[in-house]
């Protein structure tokens, strides 16, 4: 019975290969994209957490051991 | 260089930590009662308000809502602030949505218990609970963007990514599937029904999982860890992939909770594929959080913050490699219903949330009172016992859900089921549901302890209320950068707003591909001519069976597989379902399958079933519900409910709630009394059992005198 509730709507077979297609985009996009970024960002980036990088601000709060 | 001086808010930093502390307990406590209740009934003290049906939301809500709602909330305002370089961006609306938040937390406390529910799991709370949650994270959400508006650091950290995608994503699941006609103050109708309820719900319940419990937890990872192990994250090249992978996988994975069931075949294995592919970004996750600490793991062995964390994030890793197993097909068909899905549930709820809670809290009390931890010692002990607690929550409760799912699906040699009897397959179970709640005492214990040490250090050092700081504010014009041109992904995270599009597209993409479907299929399922919509009576007694949350242990969803139509009937089909506002086909079986529950006992059984299950099925763990024999029914908001449901398309004829359908229900409650008495059971007609058993007598019945199909499929 399910087959033909699905055979009912119209072209149903698009919808995996819609969604392939927009996944296989998708990753190729972030991926090309995260491989192209800069070394000296990704540090910075990186560092943001930390509190060495809060170089203009003076963070009394962090003791340093727990 | 100006360089401008302002404070972080540690205030509301400490609020949240108070409440989480608070609520956690709380929750675990309800969590608690419950799983004793499950072997042993008569611990609800025989009141309706801890009534396993009612406490079970109650459980869910209060951990994933209060405990890890809270501790969100706790780690965001404390990193948020610093990732940003700037206060929150309003006080104002930091508070409100403070207590905002706790007074959503009060009244699901006290609605819940009252039986007020709308059923679908982790949205339970009836609508002007909703619209309240709608407006306080509408202000999170707005304190949120403010903040990172006017933030001195040009990047946004993947930490805050983390946090824009859980407020805007966690809007548009709420919204979607609150979507309900008001019958009441406190009772309302899903607008969706059948098939289609099912799948938002599960879309909804999915991504809550994803969007509250996971990505959140995520960002909280990404500043936490690093932060504790005063080492940057292992590449944040993959926490990219990770992001951008995972807010765009999850969302399509929803349809895995309904595997084999009436739901088409399409987007089933549209939800096993993608939760299939959910794995990689998952583990990429769990990688870089774990390889962030190498070359630190003497470190780990001595901060209690950084074993705790390290226990979670190999619990993320560890359920969400469990999880896209348990979407496969034929594992699902062996793990759906039992316990199985609960030990996944806890492994990630008391792995993942509750260590990583406990780590930040270990983490920002010494920090937030300037003082050292009161006890690493007790700490570690914590640690312990808490691993303890959980060892034995999950492992009884998974040869529990795997023995139940094997029993279930037992023949024997003769080819009849191995166990006719459901209670048998439950008595099996019994002792490993009393480990569990020995494991669950264990793991609260420890909470106790972190409480305690907490309070020990808030004790011996000094709140700061705020930490002063400096830093140059942000250049207002998008300058050119170092080096020159700026790429595109530079200006894609310098610009909030764009993101945030982005973002919000990655999730709808998915949203969309599952959901559009689903209206074109309403209109394409084919009407059974023999199902009709409830009854009044009925529909009262399908109120009765929402209020008593009983698809907290019955499902009424027959898969189709001869294991399950030998022992229920004909396995369910979707167009049996199309009067269901909302669906009630559930997801866990600790008692057998109502799908066809019509017809299959005499009315006085219900009855006598109802006052004491243990009178007609010894060794039942199934609560006692006497106050069903002597409540009354809800009369007088019956034209309410008749005209809810016919404006959300059930088709009563108009004027029918004003007279005829008193009628009709006088007429059927009458007889179902007749019933009893044949029985030897003298009942009223205006009791809330008598609309019960209605309800139960009519499950299933529409198509079983319609021409029977083969169940194999
Ligand atoms: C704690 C779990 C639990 C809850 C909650 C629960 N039940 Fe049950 N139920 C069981 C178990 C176990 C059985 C099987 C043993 C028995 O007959 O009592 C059962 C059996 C039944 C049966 C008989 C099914 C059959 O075909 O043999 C009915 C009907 C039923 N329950 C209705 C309800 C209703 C209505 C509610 C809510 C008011 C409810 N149950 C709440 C666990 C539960």
């Amino acid at each position: 019975m399910e087959q033909k509730v699905i055979c009912g709507i119209e072209g149903v077979g698009i919808y995996g290969v819609i969604s392939i297609l927009i996944c296989f985009t998708f990753f190729t996009g972030t991926f090309l994209w995260v491989v192209s970024l800069k070394k000296n960002y990704l540090k910075h980036m990186e560092d943001l957490p930390l509190d060495g990088s809060e170089k203009n601000s003076t963070d009394k709060n962090q003791p340093t051991t727990l | 260089m100006n360089v401008e001086t302002f404070k972080y808010d540690n205030r509301i930093v400490r609020a949240f930590a108070i409440a989480t502390v608070v609520w956690g307990i709380v929750g675990m406590l309800v969590g608690l009662l419950a799983a004793v209740q499950l072997f042993f009934p008569d611990a609800n003290l025989n009141l309706q308000f801890i009534t396993f049906g009612r406490i079970r939301p109650l459980h869910t809500n209060a951990v994933i809502f209060a405990f890890v709602g809270n501790g969100m909330f706790m780690g965001i305002y404390y990193s948020l602030q610093r990732l940003c370089k700037a206060r929150m961006f309003s006080d104002f609306i930091s508070w409100f949505h403070f207590w905002g938040w706790q007074s959503i937390i009060v009244s699901a406390a006290l609605t819940l218990p009252l039986g007020f529910t709308t059923s679908k799991e982790y949205a339970e709370l009836e609508w002007p609970i909703k619209i309240a949650i709608a407006v306080v994270w509408v202000a999170f959400t707005v304190n949120l963007i403010g903040t990172i508006l006017k933030r001195r650091e040009k990047h946004m950290y993947v930490a805050i990514w983390f946090y824009l995608a859980t407020a805007l994503t966690v809007a548009v699941l709420h919204v979607t599937n609150s979507m309900t006609m008001p019958a009441g103050w406190f009772k309302s109708y899903s607008m969706y029904a059948g098939v289609q309820d099912a799948l938002v719900q599960w879309w909804y319940g999915h991504n809550a999982v994803a969007f509250f419990l996971t990505t959140p937890y995520l960002g909280l990872m990404y500043y936490f860890l690093p932060k504790a192990a005063n080492r940057p994250v292992f590449s944040y090249r993959l926490s990219i992939i990770h992001f951008w992978g995972l807010i765009f996988l999850y969302i399509w994975a929803g349809p895995h909770h309904l595997l084999y069931t009436a739901l088409p075949d399409w987007a089933q294995s549209l939800g096993m594929v993608f939760s299939l592919m959910l794995i990689a970004p998952s583990w990429g996750g769990m990688l870089n959080g774990l390889l962030t600490l190498r070359g630190v793991w003497d470190k780990v062995r001595q901060d209690p913050v950084l074993k705790f964390m390290v226990v979670a994030v190999t619990a993320y890793g560890m359920a969400t490699l469990e999880g896209p197993v348990m979407a496969i097909k034929t594992v699902n068909s062996l793990s759906h219903y039992t316990d199985w899905t609960i030990a996944h549930a806890h492994s990630g709820a008391l792995g993942w949330n509750g260590f990583l809670t406990f780590s930040m809290l270990y983490f920002l009390y010494p920090r937030l009172y300037k003082t050292q931890l009161w006890s690493t010692k007790l700490a570690n002990y914590h640690f312990w016992i808490g691993l303890l607690g959980i060892m034995f929550y999950i492992i009884p409760i998974y040869v529990a859900g795997i023995t139940e799912g094997l029993m279930w699906k037992q023949f024997n040699k003769d080819g009849f089921l191995q166990y006719p009897n459901f209670l048998e397959t439950i008595v099996q179970i019994v002792p490993m549901l009393r480990l569990r709640a020995i494991g669950g005492t264990l793991y609260l214990v420890g909470v106790f302890m972190m409480a305690y040490n907490l309070y020990r250090t808030a004790k011996a050092g000094e709140f700061e209320p705020d930490t002063e700081v400096q830093a140059a504010p942000l250049e207002k014009t998008v300058s050119s950068g170092a080096h020159g041109k700026l790429s595109w992904h530079r200006m894609l995270e310098g610009k909030p707003m764009i993101f945030t599009v982005l973002a919000v597209v990655a999730i709808l993409i998915g949203g969309i591909v599952e959901i559009i479907p689903m209206y074109l299929v309403k209109e394409n399922v084919p009407t059974i001519a023999s199902v009709h919509p409830y009854t009044p009576l009925e529909v009262l007694g399908r109120d009765v069976y929402i209020r008593e949350g009983c698809l907290g242990c019955h499902s009424q969803m027959i898969r189709p597989f001869r294991s399950e139509t030998e022992r229920y009937g004909e396995y369910s089909k979707a167009g049996e379902f199309v009067y269901d506002h909302p669906f009630l086909w559930g997801s866990e079986r600790k008692g057998p399958d109502l799908a066809r529950e019509g017809g299959r006992y005499p009315d006085a059984w219900h009855y006598n079933h109802m006052d004491d299950p243990r009178s007609t099925s010894p060794g039942s763990i199934m609560p006692r519900y006497p106050w069903l024999l002597t409540q009354k029914m809800e009369m007088d908001s019956l034209p309410w409910r008749l005209s809810a449901l016919r404006r959300i398309g059930v088709p009563y004829p108009a004027g029918y709630e004003n007279g005829p359908a008193q009628k009709d229900l006088q007429a059927q409650a009458e007889k179902i009394v007749a019933n009893l008495k044949l029985g030897s059971v003298n009942a009223e007609p205006d009791k809330d059992i008598v609309a019960l058993i209605a309800y139960l007598q009519r499950l299933g019945t529409d198509i079983k005198n319609a021409p029977v199909t083969t169940a194999a499929k």
